[in-house]
């Protein structure tokens, strides 16, 4: 199992479907800063 | 979703919001999103079926004791139901934990706080570390 990334590390890539499945990725987003949140649950 | 509430700040900064979750898409539309037009939201809601991004993100399955046995699961549902917010089902695996992580422009982790019980940093925090990232990177 991975460990988190850490304060320095280049974070890891994460491409996944939006909820109308068009696919999205975090790297799209680099010049600013991002807030990466993973949910617990839907509830 | 607090971030939400304070997205304004957010976007005052110029960062963006990527949440991830692991339940049916139509699950979320009709619980979390229920009140919001999904196709105007500022932020991504991406979703991970597999939960293959949450394991290379470090995010764990808790223990059924960690979760149920903490205090802080019950104050959190007083107080939502204090405040008249309605209890909703757990969706479909409520021992998934989460995390918070803060990237800079170039990409890198400035915060990084992988759940390991049901807890979550405060707004502020998060943040203090995107506006540093800005600050920094300038």
């Amino acid at each position: 199992m991975p460990e988190a990334p850490r304060v320095g590390e280049l974070a890891p890539e994460l491409r996944l479907p939006d909820l109308q499945g068009r696919a999205s990725s975090i790297r799209d987003l680099r010049g600013r800063p991002v807030l990466v949140t993973f949910l617990r649950h839907a509830g | 979703m607090k971030v939400r509430d304070r997205w304004h700040r957010w976007e005052a900064i110029g960062a963006a919001a990527v949440f991830v979750v692991f339940d049916d898409p139509d699950l979320i539309r009709r619980t979390m999103l229920a009140d919001l037009d999904v196709e105007a939201l500022p932020f991504d809601v991406l979703v991970d079926r597999s939960r293959e991004t949450y394991a290379r993100w470090g995010l764990t399955r808790a223990r059924w004791s960690t979760i149920w046995l903490d205090p802080n699961v019950y104050r959190t549902y007083a107080r939502l139901l204090r405040s008249g917010v309605p209890l909703r089902s757990g969706g479909t695996d409520v021992l998934q934990l989460g995390g918070d992580f803060v990237l800079g422009p170039d990409g890198r982790v400035v915060c990084s706080r992988p759940q390991r019980r049901d807890d979550r940093p405060p707004v502020g925090e998060l943040l203090r570390a995107a506006r540093g990232s800005v600050e920094g990177s300038g």
